[in-house]
């Protein structure tokens, strides 16, 4: 099928969509666990896989609490708990999870179990925590927190789907602030199973991860989580979302539009690509999937547009958009683009926004545009 | 002004059947799905379950799947059959015609696959064709493939809630204006992962699940799936509508990873907040469609909470759960379906395997097909993770 006939005939609907990133906190494999934007120092690691760089977690939750826990539970955990300290320690009116493959580590584990042990289960926690809504739950009740609470686990659609939820709830007037997260853990299962499709680099350095031109990427990790509140109504400068927009093309489609589903978004949100200051590309060094993002480079976007990148900080993972939207936005709360994350050099100009776009195998396609004001 | 949702289609594929004919037979002739474990060998073949009577080069056909290089898993050839139907009912005939999308929902995805390929992955690539649909996102994929769906397409997973929340997700979109349509349901394969995670958590029925009775000795696991296209009140065909989707709520329990409370905090929240939504009281309800696993905290805590929002006047209550199994992440789907068909026919379902009431409960659940006139179905999902939600479907 030709999906340019694909694109609905009718436009898509125009909606408000407006919510304010009020705090934020991200375990990645680089040192961004602190309130203070970009890290200074950035952490070079020659391998297959980049693994996030955990905090003491006793510091930030009571140890007793995160007793017999799995890993991804605790960086979760975690990272919710900070970002609720960084927001001034808000409930949130609901709580949003997106992860690609949820508690992978316990869920591996009990399967394993029922395999090989003659379905002898010998402790029935990794079932338990196998849920994929097992983050969201805990951090439910690590909060008290009785509200909307809910897990979309739809690889590279995981975490938008929770970002859109968290603006229909805002939107809906159902919630003032949203606590929305990202969340995936790397196993070893995971990178051995996957490398059988050809997805892994080599080791290599990962700063060095566009330059080798080959097949495959670095395979990453990491737990990011916003607090997104309707207004904050101190009229002071501020990072908003101000629109999403995500696109399925099956793998058996033959042709893929992009550029007529950027105008479609662009256009739904009132702007055009000349509006657009700096574009955030989730390249991942795997030649056949990064060629739709040079073309964009190439022939879309304006030549004075900043473009950068990511995935070599922290790997490419389902929610990797998650700590993209970390990175954009410190970037333009700190007003600099760090030279590590440019894809080109543009003389420093006015940053105002910036629009992500990701796509996973080029099939699950996401666009996020945040935009820096007055909030 | 929000628009209105209908349910203009729906598709069910369950212990007790292959579409609404099939299903509402068995709900007439009181014949439970539960029996025999056939689909694998397992220490626990003693234990009743509830399966899906067709087999999965039948479930091929049933879906209409020709493309013979895709591997298809159970869970998601399930997915297919419903959404098939559901699709059909509708009146569906061009996915462009409408701004659609799709929303599903599983708890264990292409676990079949899991369980059957894991090991040999692991040791070398000759299965390496089929990791791409072990997980939960491949039946939402492939149904958005087949009806050429290219916006809003999402999975969710929380647990046994997963697809009430699918639904309610749904009826979402299109109340934003995000959508005209959407294709929204649940889909869970039988596996020896679930079979074994809820038998070491003691939690299973030895004789087939008894929900509300005092004897009641746990659930019974199933399989199934079930779809529902749901469409606004501007772009729906007013002949093809079965429903409205008139309410719903999703809370948290917040009190422990797989159990509820005695008392059915989460759930009472969940039920007063739907009717809120529904600008409903609860004496509007005329029947409600229960979680009814038949374990014995469920049933406790749910009976509970339901005679707290209800009070002296308890409308008719029954677990379909005796029928079809606990379908987990269907479940939500699986009974919303019951409840547009006790909507559209004006009939109670049925519960079975009740003999004793529950000195706790004032309420007996129903226990045979009656007519009765329905305005409104109350139906609740609730989860590990204490992810309690309740829809509400109204008469049109």
């Amino acid at each position: 099928m030709d999906l340019a006939e694909a694109i609905p005939r009718l436009s898509l609907q125009k909606y408000k969509m407006k919510a304010t990133i009020t705090a934020s906190s991200v375990i990645s494999p680089q040192h961004t666990n602190s309130a203070h934007g970009f890290p200074q120092e950035i952490n070079e690691i020659i391998s297959d896989h980049l693994s996030c760089l955990e905090p003491d977690y006793g510091t930030i939750i009571n140890p007793i609490q995160l007793r017999r826990m799995p890993r991804i539970l605790k960086m979760g955990l975690a990272s919710a708990q900070l970002c609720i300290n960084r927001a001034g320690g808000i409930s949130p009116d609901a709580i949003i999870v997106g992860t690609g493959l949820g508690c992978l580590d316990n869920l591996e584990k009990f399967l394993l179990e029922v395999l090989d042990n003659h379905e002898h289960i010998t402790s029935v926690l990794p079932f338990i925590y196998s849920t994929h809504n097992a983050v969201a739950a805990q951090i439910a009740m690590l909060l008290k927190n009785y509200n909307y609470n809910i897990t979309y686990c739809h690889r590279g659609f995981s975490f938008e789907s929770a970002l859109q939820d968290a603006l229909m709830q805002i939107e809906e007037k159902q919630a003032k602030h949203v606590m929305v997260g990202g969340i995936d853990e790397c196993t070893h299962d995971f990178m051995l199973i996957h490398s059988y499709l050809g997805y892994w680099k080599q080791p290599l350095s990962n700063l060095q991860l566009l330059n080798e031109r080959s097949p495959g990427t670095i395979a990453g990790e990491g737990s990011a989580f916003f607090m997104l509140s309707a207004e904050t109504g101190n009229g002071g400068p501020g990072v908003s979302i101000e629109g999403l927009h995500t696109f399925f093309t099956p793998s058996s489609a033959t042709y893929i539009d992009t550029t007529k589903e950027i105008d479609l978004f662009l256009g739904n949100i009132g702007l055009d690509k000349r509006d657009i200051d700096s574009v955030m590309f989730g390249l991942n060094g795997n030649l056949a999937s990064d060629a739709s993002y040079y073309t964009l480079q190439k022939n879309f976007f304006s030549d004075s547009t900043n473009f950068l990148y990511y995935k070599h900080l922290c790997g490419e993972y389902y929610t990797a958009s998650a700590f993209a939207m970390w990175l954009a936005s410190v970037i333009l709360t700190g007003r600099h683009i760090p030279d590590v994350v440019k894809l080109n050099n543009r003389p420093d100009k006015h940053l105002s926004n910036i629009l992500i776009y990701n796509h996973i195998h080029n099939t699950e396609h996401s666009l996020i545009f945040l935009n820096y004001g007055r909030i | 002004m929000r628009p209105r949702v209908f349910v203009t289609g729906v598709g069910i594929i369950s212990a007790i059947g292959n579409g609404t004919g099939e299903t509402l037979a068995s709900f007439q002739n009181l014949k439970t799905g539960i029996g025999k474990l056939s689909l694998f060998d397992s220490v626990h073949a003693e234990i009743p379950v509830a399966e899906v009577k067709n087999n999965n080069s039948d479930l091929a056909r049933l879906a209409d799947v020709h493309d013979g290089k895709a591997a298809y898993t159970r869970n998601t050839l399930l997915a297919l059959v419903a959404s098939k139907q559901a699709v059909i009912a509708s009146g569906w005939i061009d996915t462009h015609e409408k701004h659609t999308g799709t929303v599903f929902a599983t708890t264990v995805g292409g676990m079949d696959f899991n369980e059957q390929y894991y090991r040999s992955l692991l040791e070398n690539d000759r299965y390496k064709d089929l990791i791409g649909v072990l997980d939960s996102a491949d039946c939402t994929e492939k149904i958005a493939a087949c009806f050429g769906i290219r916006h809003h397409v999402t999975t969710i997973s929380t647990a046994c809630s997963s697809s009430a929340n699918a639904i309610m997700l749904g009826a979402r979109l299109i109340r934003t204006n995000r959508l005209q349509r959407v294709l929204v349901g649940g889909t869970d394969s039988l596996t020896k992962f679930t079979l074994n995670g809820f038998y070491a958590l003691e939690i299973l029925s030895p004789t087939g699940c008894r929900p509300f009775d005092r004897n009641r000795n746990g659930l019974t696991i199933g399989e199934g799936a079930a779809a529902l296209v749901l469409e606004s009140e501007e772009v729906a065909d007013p002949k093809r509508i079965i429903c409205e989707v008139s309410g719903y709520a999703n809370v948290n329990e917040a009190y422990h990873a797989t159990a509820s409370t005695i008392d059915g905090f989460g759930a009472i929240l969940a039920m007063n907040k739907a009717l809120e939504s529904a600008c409903l009281q609860p004496s509007d309800i005329s029947y409600i469609n229960a979680h009814g696993t038949g374990t014995e905290i469920n049933d406790l805590s749910e009976g509970n909470a339901i005679e707290k929002v209800f009070g002296n006047s308890v409308p008719p209550v029954s677990s379909t759960k005796a029928f079809t199994g606990h379908t987990l992440g269907a479940a939500g789907a699986i009974e919303a379906v019951f409840s547009s068909l006790a909507l559209r026919n004006q009939i109670l379902l049925p519960g079975l395997n009740f003999t004793v009431p529950m000195p706790e409960l004032s309420f007996r659940p129903r226990q045979k097909v009656e007519p009765h006139p329905i305005h409104h179905v109350m139906s609740n999902s609730f989860g590990f993770g204490g992810s309690n939600t309740t829809l509400i479907f109204t008469k049109v």
